[in-house]
């Protein structure tokens, strides 16, 4: 898959070179591939682009970490106590069709032009994929462990642990992976909306001087990123699944 | 050992109607017994064993085990072997200990004879899902009988392995309940193999589910494959027979 992956990639490196080759794109249209190496070349050794890199990504995993215990916590709770679900319900949904670029704003103001309201953005896009994957995992454990449970009288936290919670991490990990691409996704609307670092703000500092090789260049490294950061969860999901899954 | 009176279930449905799964059953059971509980299905051999079991509330009457103070009467193994399958055969037999906050060392101890017991020695680092079914069903055992109840109670166990496979696990079952001296309860819907194994024998009709018979059954332990020649193993296995035909 990641072999193909790469494959592809590089097709698509060769008919962008090949095509402003052939047409005569103008640069400020669409820069080569050699053009955009070679400004994201001049970024790396005069603008700090690591130091940009490291703080979307600082953000993606606080952001991350944040809604993945909150979507388990919830899960959780609303396994536990059902009438906590249909409370909850009306603000999850509300909370997860609000345009995300809508809410950006509002967290700006509320938190500052920092990496809180990034990470706060991240964590909401975060939940609500892992709470559900969560949630119908708690939901159809086998039932015959639940009497084992309760044959082997199992105080609720055995249970949980060493029953509950491994018969659910495959969805969950089935939410997390989901979770992923959105994460990428509320961490660049963040930066978008307002900051003065990360990669979303190189991208916009792009804009504004109609560098479009800078903003090229960003957004192929924001792909990356997000691709790179989806591979690892499928690839723990598939672990998780393989451990995990009733058979 | 085991002492019911009146017991009875009922299933209630949506709408307010409700099933009567177990028409009141009055019944004691010795220390030491093993009694194989046969019938068709839908009889409540199976509500009978999870009543026991504490898995199923009853509707009305009682169930005395009289096993004093102990924290878990009973081990219970179920038709599918139900081993988690993210522990391998090792933790999952020793499930009931670590649960119930054993030392390390006594519980790596009583798994290693359990494990020799049932015949599993060379898998303990496998997981279930390596295992053939009938491997599952001794890992199943050695789990019920990890932190050593005095009640081990057998829901269809044998029902998912093949006709030898079976046959085996029935002398094995018969050596590990002389060896350990547990009473033990068996549900199962073959004739052949509630009068091969059972000490005593509960026969249980349908539509509603009721004790019809109980039997003594006298023939000698140890049973052996010429117990199957005995006269008195084919007398009771037909006589089962045609209590179950009555029941159709």
């Amino acid at each position: 898959m990641l072999k193909r992956g790469i494959a592809g990639l590089f097709l698509i490196l060769a008919l962008w070179g090949g095509g402003v080759f052939l047409f005569d794109v103008p640069e400020y249209l669409l820069p080569g591939p050699g053009t955009v190496f070679d400004r994201l070349g001049f970024l790396y050794a005069n603008a700090g682009l690591l130091g940009h890199v490291q703080v979307t990504l600082v953000e993606i995993f606080w952001g991350f970490v944040f809604g993945l215990l909150a979507g388990v916590v919830c899960a959780v709770i609303f396994a536990r106590i059902p009438v906590t679900e249909r409370l909850a319900t009306p603000l999850i949904l509300l909370l997860q069709t609000a345009p995300k670029i809508a809410i950006a704003p509002l967290l700006l103001l509320w938190l500052g032009l920092g990496p809180a309201p990034k990470i706060v953005l991240i964590a909401i896009v975060t939940f609500f994929p892992v709470m559900t994957g969560m949630l119908s995992g708690l939901r159809f454990v086998n039932k015959s462990f639940l009497d084992l449970a309760q044959v082997l009288k199992l105080t609720a936290w055995q249970r949980f642990v060493h029953i509950e919670l491994p018969a659910s991490l495959p969805t969950l990990f089935a939410g997390a992976t989901v979770a992923t691409t959105l994460a990428m996704t509320a961490a660049v609307i963040g930066e978008l909306m307002g900051s003065n670092e990360g990669m979303g703000y190189l991208l916009s500092m792009g804009q504004e001087n109609a560098d479009t090789a800078t903003v090229i260049g960003m957004v192929l490294l924001l792909s990356l990123t997000g691709w790179l950061f989806y591979e690892v969860a499928e690839y723990l999901r598939r672990r998780m699944e393989a451990r995990f899954s009733d058979v | 050992m085991i002492s019911v009176s009146g017991l009875t279930k009922r299933f209630e449905m949506d709408g307010g109607a409700s099933v009567l799964a177990l028409s009141p059953v009055t019944h004691h059971i010795p220390e030491g017994a093993f009694v194989s509980i046969v019938g068709p299905s839908g009889c409540g051999k199976s509500t009978f064993l999870r009543l026991v079991a504490g898995l199923e509330e009853a509707s009305d009457g009682t169930i005395t085990l009289d096993t004093g103070a102990t924290r878990r009467p009973v081990g219970f193994v179920f038709q599918d072997a139900v081993l988690l399958p993210w522990k391998t055969v090792r933790d999952n037999i020793r499930f009931p200990l670590d649960t119930a906050g054993a030392k390390k060392s006594e519980g790596n101890k009583r798994v290693q004879e359990l494990i020799d017991l049932v015949g599993l020695t060379g898998f303990e680092d496998a997981l279930p899902k390596q295992l053939s079914g009938g491997m599952r069903q001794r890992a199943a055992i050695a789990r019920a009988l990890a932190d050593d109840p005095p009640i081990l109670l057998m829901d269809e166990p044998f029902s998912a392995v093949d006709l030898l496979t079976r046959e085996t696990l029935n002398d094995e079952l018969l050596k590990i309940w002389k060896a350990t001296g547990k009473t033990i309860l068996l549900v199962t819907h073959s004739v052949e193999e509630a009068a091969y194994l059972g000490s005593d024998i509960m026969v249980m009709s349908p539509r509603p589910g009721r004790l019809k018979k109980t039997y003594s059954v006298d023939l000698p332990y140890p049973r052996t494959p010429e117990t199957k020649a005995l006269p008195g193993y084919h007398a009771l296995v037909s006589d089962l027979r045609s209590d179950l035909r009555e029941t159709e």
